[in-house]
């Protein structure tokens, strides 16, 4: 009996206001408050409200059988505390219906477990302990930051207790398997690799409006006639997209809450399919061989790889110098100048940073509100320049600045 | 093709661009260029090129040139200047000094005197307007005797000899605009040379500009369709250029330009002072002089700047290699630029860039940091960004570097020899 595995992605970063080299030393606050608002403003009416709504009449009308996973990122949990607390509701509306999954990340939406394990901990517990209070629920199943992945997350992961990790189906490394099973990394059966299916994911999530794609328009019935098309050769349909296609990147006018709330009756035609969450599918099914990932990989642009944060010079130095300054940040055992740091390790700053493809104006320059990604690094630069004057100045330890007023 | 600045003698970037696009084009096209002042160590082979400052008697009608010479200086009367940049000194002096000259002239001292106004090794000066006028009454008797099938006028010095060439000929005229008078002069300049432009650019088959900017204040202020005006940007010799390291601790911010207010020298200072006041191990090097250059100094003095300042005079070319060769960052901070050739130049050291938007280079340049002209704060940030943070200034300049690949002379060569080819076919 094949399942239906929907994961959504909700993330909002805390973007930095523009920052010049004048502020630096004199002004220590380095977000856009307006802006990070208005975004998640925006994008709860058009997106969040709207959705939550559909999957929530969709989950009350199949009474149970319709399920769903979400991951949200400690900054986007935070910036709804603040700013949206009925979204937040909307989400804890979800989760008390016993239907809806949450998934474990890093809080910061970061790269951390590549540039400091310590860290990628600290950020991996902190968003569990937000998830339990707000959901009343402890997540079991991991995802990285845009899908990064390797054999060796996955062994780290797992020894950190987490019994299912989520990542990209890559081509090249299932060969002739199938991203519809479950498998587990080489020797490690402690922990279930699921794998996305890229191919009907992106047709949601990136294809759905494209006028030039042959399968335009695309309709719940053809959907799901391609997902019963799997029958007999696999388990789970992985379907894991970024929860802002619906609304946001897919806008209302292209049909695609229609889409979504007639697929589940869609699906449903076919009598052996079902929706699980991960940990479902995970009780479920068993793996079915080893998913052997050395390189890391992501589910981002066509390379499918870390180019989209760290492809230039430019992001490596930003990524290097933020990093750079944990000892003396957590040395403050400031939980204000730890948190003001941790936020900067945010994916999308980096992101932000991406010269590939930059002069053909493409999805990068859509999902940044700098003008160039020169722009995004002085800015960031600035702050970071800014931070550590903070630390000289006002971290430094006591027999310092002894020493200091002596001379 | 009439030109006016050439190797070795320009001021500017329109001897540059002159001299690159006839080294490209004539390989494919058979180019009789006239300039004002020719030196056989610019000669290039399968071009003919025909300076004033040399020109043989046999090629000119001396009979019909003594009239027009004594006819010089009434002609001269018809043209108010208000010249800028071009003009400093009283022209009354020089124009009554002339008329009593010309008034019993031989032949040959005709020709001595045409030599001697043509040697002038400033292309420009006070008598800048009789030059032009010189020029336009000897090309026209020039391009009689010869043959050809395109005239291709570049900037204002010489449409008038564009257009009594397209008069006399019959034959398609292309205009070609390296610099506007709205910029030299300001937006709402409506002066002589104003109108010399809107004329020429009216009568011309087609036009060249060296960039997108360049076009919209054609269309702008001189009213002409935009349907005949070409974008032909300007071009950089392909080569690499070694780094030199200089003695001094500090940084160098190095502008290269007239300085007019078209390049915005205030703009220059008010960057100066914002940056040294949050980085203060800098030197901005001035290369380059003008009529705002005792304000500069001055103004620099006054805002306790002048340690932050090495003014360099106007420089020669190897001059320029060596400064550029050393320079942290380039800044070219134009009011108004219609391209900037010197910003190609720079990412040809492998410098960086922080460029006007208001300047053609800023189109074709895409790792170039720009601001508006006025806006200094913006400016001050990426200069300092390209100072402090090593990773993107060698990431700019690498970068600039690559893309300099597709602005080779032999690129826009065939732009413009695409135009040809489609007024001959008309």
């Amino acid at each position: 009996m094949p399942s239906i595995c929907f994961y959504f992605q909700v993330h909002q970063p805390f973007r930095l206001k523009h920052y010049d080299c004048f502020k630096i030393g004199h002004d220590h606050s380095y977000e856009d408050e307006r802006k990070n608002r208005e975004i998640l403003d925006r994008v709860s009416t058009k997106c969040y409200l709207v959705a939550n709504r559909t999957l929530l009449s969709l989950i009350k009308r199949y009474k149970g059988k319709f399920r769903i996973a979400y991951s949200i990122s400690g900054t986007a949990m935070e910036q709804m505390e603040m700013y949206r607390p009925d979204v937040l509701q909307s989400f804890q509306d979800l989760a008390a219906t016993g239907c809806v999954e949450f998934l474990s990340e890093t809080y910061y939406h970061s790269l951390s477990f590549l540039y400091s394990k310590g860290e990628f901990i600290r950020q991996v517990g902190k968003h569990k302990e937000k998830i339990e209070e707000l959901f009343h629920q402890t997540p079991t199943v991991f995802r990285n930051t845009e899908l990064i992945y390797n054999n060796e997350i996955a062994n780290f992961v797992s020894e950190l207790g987490f019994k299912g990790i989520a990542c990209e189906g890559l081509d090249h490394i299932l060969g002739y398997k199938s991203a519809n099973f479950l498998y587990h990394p080489p020797q490690n059966n402690n922990i279930v690799c699921l794998l996305k299916n890229y191919k009907l994911s992106d047709d949601i999530a990136f294809r759905f409006s494209n006028k030039d794609w042959k399968e335009w328009p695309l309709t719940a019935p053809k959907f799901a006639h391609w997902v019963h098309q799997t029958a007999g050769n696999g388990e789970t349909i992985n379907l894991f997209m970024d929860y802002e296609t619906f609304g946001e990147h897919q806008w209302p006018e292209t049909g695609i809450f229609d889409f979504l709330s007639h697929l589940p009756q869609e699906i449903f035609k076919h009598g052996d399919f079902n929706f699980k969450t991960p940990s479902e599918v995970m009780a479920a099914y068993s793996t079915r061989g080893e998913y052997d990932v050395h390189n890391l990989s992501s589910w981002a642009d066509i390379e499918r790889d870390l180019s989209a944060w760290l492809g230039n010079s430019l992001q490596y130095d930003a990524m290097e110098r933020i990093y750079s300054l944990e000892k003396k940040i957590k040395e403050t055992n400031d939980e204000k100048v730890i948190d003001t740091w941790a936020r900067l390790l945010t994916s999308d700053h980096f992101y932000y940073m991406c010269t590939k493809y930059w002069n053909d104006g493409d999805v990068h320059k859509y999902f940044s509100h700098y003008n160039t990604p020169y722009d995004a690094y002085i800015n960031f630069m600035n702050v970071v320049t800014d931070l550590e004057h903070v630390l000289e100045v006002e971290y430094q330890p006591k027999e310092m600045q002894a020493a200091t007023v002596m001379v | 093709m009439l030109g006016w600045e050439f190797p070795p003698l320009f001021s500017g970037g329109l001897g540059v661009a002159t001299f690159g696009m006839v080294k490209a084009l004539r390989n494919n096209v058979d180019i009789k260029l006239i300039i004002p002042s020719y030196s056989t160590s610019s000669s290039l082979s399968n071009v003919n090129i025909i300076g004033l400052n040399s020109i043989a008697a046999k090629e000119l009608d001396m009979e019909q040139l003594r009239f027009n010479f004594e006819d010089l200086t009434s002609e001269v009367h018809r043209i108010p200047l208000s010249l800028s940049p071009y003009h400093y000194i009283n022209e009354e002096i020089e124009r009554n000094r002339l008329r009593e000259e010309t008034a019993n002239f031989t032949s040959e001292r005709t020709l001595e005197m045409i030599h001697t106004i043509f040697s002038d090794s400033n292309v420009y000066g006070f008598n800048v307007m009789h030059k032009v006028y010189l020029y336009t009454q000897l090309s026209e008797q020039i391009a009689r005797s010869m043959e050809f099938d395109i005239i291709h006028a570049h900037d204002w010095i010489t449409f008038a000899a564009g257009l009594r060439i397209k008069n006399s000929t019959g034959k398609p005229l292309v205009v070609h605009v390296h610099s506007l008078e709205t910029d030299r002069a300001g937006e709402g300049i409506r002066n002589s040379i104003y109108h010399l432009e809107k004329e020429a650019l009216g009568a011309a088959d087609s036009v060249f500009s060296v960039s997108q900017f360049t076009k919209e204040q054609i269309v702008r202020h001189y009213g002409i369709d935009p349907s005949k005006i070409h974008v032909v940007h300007n071009g950089i010799d392909p080569g690499d250029m070694p780094r030199k390291s200089h003695e001094l601790r500090d940084k160098y911010v190095v502008f290269l330009g007239r300085l007019t207010h078209q390049k915005g020298p205030e703009f220059l200072l008010e960057t100066a002072e914002k940056v040294t006041k949050v980085y203060p191990r800098v030197k901005f090097v001035v290369a380059g002089t003008g009529d705002q250059f005792a304000h500069v100094l001055e103004t620099s003095a006054y805002k306790k700047l002048g340690s932050k300042f090495i003014f360099a005079g106007f420089l020669s070319k190897a001059k320029v290699d060596e400064l550029l060769s050393m320079a942290d960052v380039y800044f070219m901070p134009s009011v108004s630029e219609p391209f900037g050739i010197t910003a190609l130049e720079a990412a040809q050291h492998h410098v960086p860039t922080v460029l006007s938007s208001q300047s053609g280079a800023a189109e074709v340049m895409k790792s170039s940091l720009k601001a508006d002209f006025w806006d200094t704060d913006k400016y001050a940030n990426y200069i300092y960004a390209l100072l402090k943070y090593g990773p993107l200034n060698q990431q700019l300049s690498e970068s600039a570097k690559a893309e300099l690949d597709g602005l080779t002379w032999d690129h826009t060569a065939k732009k413009i020899y695409n135009v040809y080819q489609q007024l001959l076919t008309n």
